[in-house]
């Protein structure tokens, strides 16, 4: 400990005010803040007593409970690569190959990120924002493990400066930084990133002649069934059982196929009070009742995805995903409590009318955020309004 | 004599379980030195002085009156020698200290019987509380400044109790002075044909002994008991706004000046915090040199002294003096220390409102220090202010709306209706100063509407 302690006083000096390298100050403060916490104190006036928790905690609890997910996507990527490419899919085998897989994607990701972040903060002398370490894991554990690397390090640039510089870093953006980067991959590079197909990484692992081997996803198996009724069949029949649906051992994007490990953590997140359970319950209701709705609404003519059982929403393609984690995201959402369940309740309708009526984006869930990230300041807008008419007025 | 109670439930609000509660005991202390009356703790005021260094005094003294309105005195709470007058920065008087003489002697007010309380005139009385001393320990909300003694309150609340760390419990104060509070209500009585006396429903006050004159009780977490926050659950129409407020302790004070006709210096003051080496009740006087309610004095570089509660008191030295308006001394470790690995801390004994740390299953009484735990960032829109906030404002949108420029936008949100409790600053993640840039607005809107 004294010896950081000390590492950290001998550099100090070069980066406070009138050392050499003052501009980078806040690099400097973000990597002390790791080893240890600021002595800072309370002011002359009251409160004395502050709270324990700060951004920093707060945030890296989100990533502890991202770290269950983005293991398994490791596993995943170099089971599907392995089994692919016919190679019997043993437990250490397959984690060397995933993590050849998924391990240079998320390093571009945070090697990116925070090099924009860290010209942010010099550029405007503000504290890094640890937002970063956060929106850098999310990003590529919504990417499919086929993603070229230079893509990674363009969608990731899309999402930090427009998704979040731009309108002042984090706090002030109305975007999720983390989706707005993956809507840009999505749009910009329909070939690879729209999710008609599902791609198996396989680079490194087998002299073939192509380095992706693609197959339909889950979602559109769904769409492409012709007769009402028997879309869980055609799941079942491309092997997507629930329970594999479940479970997420199947070739999708990295760290957004498990519904079970994606479940856990949106359990933590509530218990500790990190995520908005009225977002992840009016997610949950939006889809159900919507589901429900075109069920009921199905005819021979409408198509066949109408009769989906609704349940199969939510553990198909990046909804479990979405909810726990980038629905969740305080920031963009809406502040209002009320405002927050319309919030969730929208966003899983919306996943599921996109996914039903529009063909062209099998994955409706991103659109979905996103929209409702734009509309949010309306809904708080308006229940605040309401909000404030109770009140006996004090003026 | 039944009264109809009343009971309110408040649901937000927040408190930290600290460790440093102080004893049930209540410990007389032997006369202090020197005592000193504090201008500049006295909110709103411009003080002029009245008297100067070297003048002798006597109990009752008038040391200074508000510039503003100058029936509002501020008299000695001793006798003897204006030894200093202590000057802040920008010549604030921080203190008027007075060396006590041994034979202290007492300006003579005129006494008030039960009956003559029933038959002398409100101005009258008005009168005698403000050349007595005693009137600026009525308050008035929104703003909680001076009463202004020209107007007839809809309301009085008095505070039995805090739930405020660390403040006096009403039966301890209360203790052998039944009669003295029954007479302090009548004179009250005569001030506003609404009296509320609210005490906490399981709290102490709840007990038979101090709570047989409550009729509002509550229930809830600090700051449930505010008069601020009771009246805004209370209220019906914007007139009850300007409800008058006084604690529990200082209807004593207004009894004991009119009754025996002296100024009175009595004071219980709790002395409490996880850095409080006894943590009890004293009884001692009315200004006493913090310094005096310690045994033994903590040391300065890794302690802070807080001269009322956690939430709402001012940092002080050893060599300050105890407020008119504070009956708590609060004495906390600075944390002024960088916590190894702190990031990574389990949290076992971290005292926390969110459900982050494992202290949320902790049931243990917690060590809380000053330190800041963190650095300022924007906001990120957890919601734990309004989900904290007793008067149901959205803190996060008020202080936008202040940091804009839109005050009437902050007003809207209920700005005036903020009782400053603090506790949204105390939970945000973001350690926004959202008590303070509040409290701010609030006078800077009210020096505007009193300016016209
Ligand atoms: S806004 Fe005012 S009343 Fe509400 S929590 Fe903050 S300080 Fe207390
Ligand atoms: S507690 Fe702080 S960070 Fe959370 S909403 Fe309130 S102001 Fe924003």
């Amino acid at each position: 400990m004294n010896r950081i302690k000390r590492f950290f006083d001998t550099q100090r000096p070069r980066f406070s005010s009138g050392g050499k390298l003052e501009k980078w100050y806040p690099f400097f403060e973000a990597m002390e803040t790791v080893f240890f916490a600021s002595d800072q104190v309370t002011g002359r006036q009251g409160p004395h007593i502050r709270d324990s928790l700060d951004l920093k905690r707060y945030l890296a609890t989100v990533l502890l409970i991202l770290m269950p997910l983005f293991f398994f996507g490791v596993y995943n990527a170099g089971y599907q690569a392995l089994r692919a490419a016919g190679i019997p899919v043993d437990f250490w085998p397959v984690i060397l190959a995933g993590a050849r897989i998924v391990l240079p994607i998320v390093l571009v990701s945070y090697g990116v990120g925070f090099a924009w972040e860290i010209l942010f903060a010099a550029v405007r002398q503000h504290p890094i924002s640890e937002g970063l370490f956060l929106t850098a894991m999310l990003f590529p554990l919504t990417l499919p493990p086929t993603t070229p690397l230079w893509q990674v390090a363009l969608g990731i640039s899309f999402g930090i400066v427009l998704g979040k510089e731009i309108f002042g870093g984090t706090g002030r953006n109305f975007l999720n930084p983390a989706l707005t980067g993956r809507a840009f991959l999505y749009f910009a590079y329909p070939a690879q990133m729209t999710g008609d197909t599902v791609w198996i990484a396989l680079n490194g692992i087998k002299e073939t002649a192509v380095d992706a081997i693609t197959a339909a996803t889950p979602l559109v198996v769904a769409a492409a069934t012709h007769t009402a009724g028997t879309v869980e069949k055609s799941l079942t029949g491309a092997g997507y059982t629930v329970s594999t649906l479940f479970f997420g051992l199947y070739p999708d994007s990295i760290g957004a196929s498990s519904t079970l490990l994606c479940l856990i953590g949106a359990i933590l997140l509530m218990l500790m009070g990190i995520a908005s359970y009225r977002i992840i319950f009016g997610d949950i209701l939006g889809v159900l009742a919507t589901g429900f709705f075109l069920n009921l609404l199905a005819t021979p003519a409408s198509p066949p995805y109408m009769t989906l059982n609704p349940f199969y929403h939510l553990i198909m393609g990046g909804t479990a995903f979405g909810f726990a984690f980038m629905s969740t995201d305080p920031v963009s959402a809406p502040d209002l409590h009320t405002a927050r369940w319309i919030y969730g309740f929208a966003i899983g309708s919306l996943t599921v009318l996109i996914r039903v009526f529009n063909p062209a984006f099998p994955e409706g869930i991103m659109l979905a955020i996103l929209f409702m990230n734009v509309l949010a300041p309306l809904l708080d807008h308006i229940t605040l309004r309401f909000r404030l008419k109770k009140r006996v007025p004090n003026v | 004599m039944r009264r109809l109670m009343k009971t309110i439930h408040i649901k937000k609000g927040y408190l930290p379980r600290l460790a440093g509660v102080p004893a049930d005991t209540l410990k007389p202390l032997p006369p202090p030195g020197r005592v000193a009356a504090c201008p500049a703790r006295i909110p709103f005021i411009k003080p002029r002085l009245r008297v100067k260094k070297g003048d002798h005094v006597q109990v009752g003294t008038l040391l200074y009156e508000d510039k503003q309105d100058s029936r509002f005195q501020f008299l000695s709470p001793g006798g003897g020698r204006v030894e200093d007058i202590r000057l802040g920065p920008r010549r604030r008087v921080e203190a008027i200290v007075i060396a006590l003489s041994p034979d202290e002697k007492r300006v003579a007010f005129p006494e008030l019987s039960k009956l003559q309380l029933e038959t002398i005139s409100r101005p009258d009385l008005v009168e005698r509380l403000c050349t007595g001393g005693i009137w600026p320990l009525i308050r008035a909300l929104p703003f909680r400044d001076i009463a202004d003694p020209d107007t007839v309150p809809p309301a009085i609340f008095i505070s039995m109790d805090n739930q405020e760390p660390f403040q006096v419990p009403a039966d301890i104060y209360l203790k052998g002075n039944e009669d003295l509070f029954e007479f302090g209500l009548h004179v009250l009585k005569r001030l506003s044909d609404k009296i509320y006396i609210a005490g906490a429903k399981s709290g102490r006050a709840g007990q038979p002994d101090a709570g047989r004159w409550a009729n509002l009780t509550y229930t809830g977490k600090y700051p449930a008991g505010d008069p601020g926050v009771l009246l805004y659950h209370l209220k019906n129409t914007p007139d009850e706004n300007n409800s008058w407020f006084i604690t529990g302790q200082d209807v004593l004070m207004v009894a004991r000046l009119l009754k025996n006709g002296r100024y009175p210096t009595r004071r219980v003051i709790a002395v409490g915090g996880s850095a409080a080496g006894d943590a009890c009740h004293v009884q001692t006087r009315l200004g006493a040199p913090i310094a005096h309610l310690m045994d033994p004095v903590p040391d300065a570089t890794t302690t802070r002294y807080v001269a009322g509660g956690v939430f709402h008191g001012h940092t002080v030295t050893p060599d300050d003096f105890i407020g008119l308006y504070e009956t708590a001394l609060t004495v906390l470790p600075e944390g002024n220390e960088k916590e190894f690995l702190a990031l990574f801390n389990p949290g076992w004994r971290k005292p926390t409102y969110s459900r982050i740390y494992l202290s949320a299953l902790n049931p243990a009484d917690l060590p809380a220090n000053c330190n800041r735990h963190g650095d300022e960032r924007a906001c990120i829109a957890c919601m734990h202010c309004a989900d904290v906030c007793p008067v149901d404002i959205l803190p996060q949108l008020a202080y936008k709306a202040i940091l804009a420029g839109e005050v009437e936008e902050a007003l809207a949100h209920g700005l005036l209706d903020c009782v400053e409790c603090g506790i949204c600053t105390c939970v945000c993640p973001s350690k926004i100063e959202l008590t303070e840039t509040l409290k701010t607005a609030r006078a800077a809107y009210r020096k505007e509407q009193r300016c016209g």
